[in-house]
């Protein structure tokens, strides 16, 4: 009797075959994407999305081309922060535009669809089973995305993944090899252990973990202009300049960071700046904070990120061809 | 999934696939040798986690004139139209074929949004169709 190997095809379903043009017309839609960078942690509220935005801004100041998804599906917040709630989606002779912002950093973003006092929901007649289907229809809803859109000439699409260290596992295989992973931690031991795991599944994989940031490195006091703890933590906060009050410094760079026992490189420190969570809240750019210590850090954490990017652009081509045979058809 | 006709040893064909009922489908399967019939019935999950990978269910003819997409939308009420409680449009827009051609583009989940918002766009400026220089407008607008 034949065994599943000895037959080819499926009878007609063309399950299989509808599932790998999907994965062409994701890598089509991506060929013109210099690196996919995805903004993880795998701990929540740590400030993965407001991190995406800014150091998308600062890279875009640098004349980049940058696009920005959010992969949230069911807590989206990049359309609020960027400005472009509301936005259209208009379908072009092949694609669909993206919404952009006003400094031109393209953005989809469930949050431009979904009105806040709704949840995202898909209908099934598999009634309290949501657990059996829920992640399969969400990626294939990213797959679709991700070959419906006008990504085009892009130099970062910038992915701003859910919480979870299991979900961010997902999108690293989701996406192949070709993505790097960006991680967000904040001084707390709580958040670093979560992170942590994150950095462990995704270090068994072979997507380029770039680094981590620690946000929410301190508070940005602009009465007193200075950094003041926002964690106790047992270890040194950084090198102290003499100028500081506190002791405090008032932007760390990479070479400034704590020891966070995570075993990949820091790319620096942003502190809280609450103007900052000001602006994100009604979608105004960080423009007018470059001069500020939370726009400093940003700046220096955008070139450590370049730096890290630019070390990977010899092996970018192989690992696009590394990314061409992931999307062939699986047997 | 594959079936095979054991006393033929043949791979079946899939024929036809029954509207889903109660989150069911009937995928029925002949073997090209014996002829012998058989139907698959799948429960509300089979379904459902078959579904959730965006592709069709039917016979290849189906499949090719369609491509890829929810085999289902009488399943799946459009997200973003009228809700209860919720007042309707009150001037209904047309599309001319050219334009719903390109809405095609859209992937399927956020398509009604999409009518709806290029709608509201196309009213705000008093047109009642949708056509190309709409959409055209609306990414200038929008600065696409």
């Amino acid at each position: 009797m034949k065994r599943y190997q000895d037959i080819a095809g499926d009878g007609g379903s063309r399950i299989l075959e509808q599932v790998a043009a999907q994965r062409s017309r994701i890598a089509e839609g991506l060929a013109g994407v210099r690196h996919l960078v995805a903004v993880c942690s795998g701990k929540g509220g740590v400030g993965k999305s407001t991190l995406t935005l800014h150091l998308a801004g600062a890279l875009r100041a640098r004349g980049l081309r940058i696009a920005i998804l959010d992969a949230d599906f069911n807590g989206p917040s990049q359309a609020r922060m960027a400005g472009v709630q509301g936005a259209l989606l208009v379908p072009g002779s092949d694609k669909v535009a993206l919404p952009r912002t006003r400094n031109g950093i393209a953005v989809f973003s469930m949050g431009s669809l979904i009105p806040e006092s709704e949840a995202l929901e898909f209908e099934s007649a598999a009634h309290g089973e949501s657990h059996t289907w829920r992640a399969t229809r969400e990626f294939a809803l990213l797959g679709e995305i991700l070959g419906s859109f006008e990504w085009g000439a892009l130099d970062l699409l910038m992915f701003d993944l859910p919480p979870g260290a299991e979900r961010t596992v997902q999108y690293a295989d989701f996406l192949g090899p070709r993505a790097s992973f960006l991680f967000v931690t904040i001084p707390s031991e709580v958040a670093r252990g979560v992170v942590a795991r994150s950095v462990a599944a995704l270090s068994k994989g072979p997507n380029r973990l770039l680094g981590y940031v620690e946000n929410m490195s301190g508070y940005y006091c602009r009465d007193c202009n200075a950094i003041k703890p926002l964690f106790v933590s047992p270890e040194p906060f950084g090198h102290a300049h003499p100028s500081t009050p506190l002791g405090m410094t008032l932007s760390m760079s990479k070479g400034q960071c704590r020891p966070s026992g995570l075993e990949i490189p820091c790319l620096g420190t942003v502190p809280f700046d609450p103007e900052l969570a000001r602006r994100c809240d009604r979608g105004i750019p960080l423009a007018e904070l470059t001069e500020t210590p939370v726009g400093r850090a940003l700046e220096d954490v955008a070139q450590h990120l370049l730096d890290s990017l630019e070390s990977t652009t010899s092996a970018s081509a192989h690992a696009s061809r590394e990314l061409r045979q992931s999307m062939e058809p699986r047997p | 999934m594959k079936f095979l006709c054991v006393p033929c040893d043949s791979p079946m064909k899939l024929q036809s696939v029954g509207p889903p009922e109660s989150g069911s489908l009937s995928v029925v399967y002949s073997c090209p040798d014996c002829g012998y019939e058989m139907a698959m019935l799948t429960n509300a999950y089979e379904t459902q986690v078959v579904q959730s990978l965006g592709v069709r269910i039917g016979p290849e003819r189906d499949a090719n004139a369609s491509g890829s997409g929810c085999p289902f939308p009488g399943m799946i009420p459009a997200t973003g139209e009228a809700r209860p409680g919720q007042a309707a449009e009150p001037i209904p827009v047309r599309w001319t074929a050219a334009a719903e051609a390109r809405l095609a583009n859209i992937p399927e989940f956020v398509r009604p949004m999409a009518r709806t918002g290029i709608e509201r766009f196309a009213r705000e400026r008093g047109a009642l169709e949708v056509d190309e220089q709409i959409l055209d407008a609306a990414r200038d607008f929008f600065g696409m």
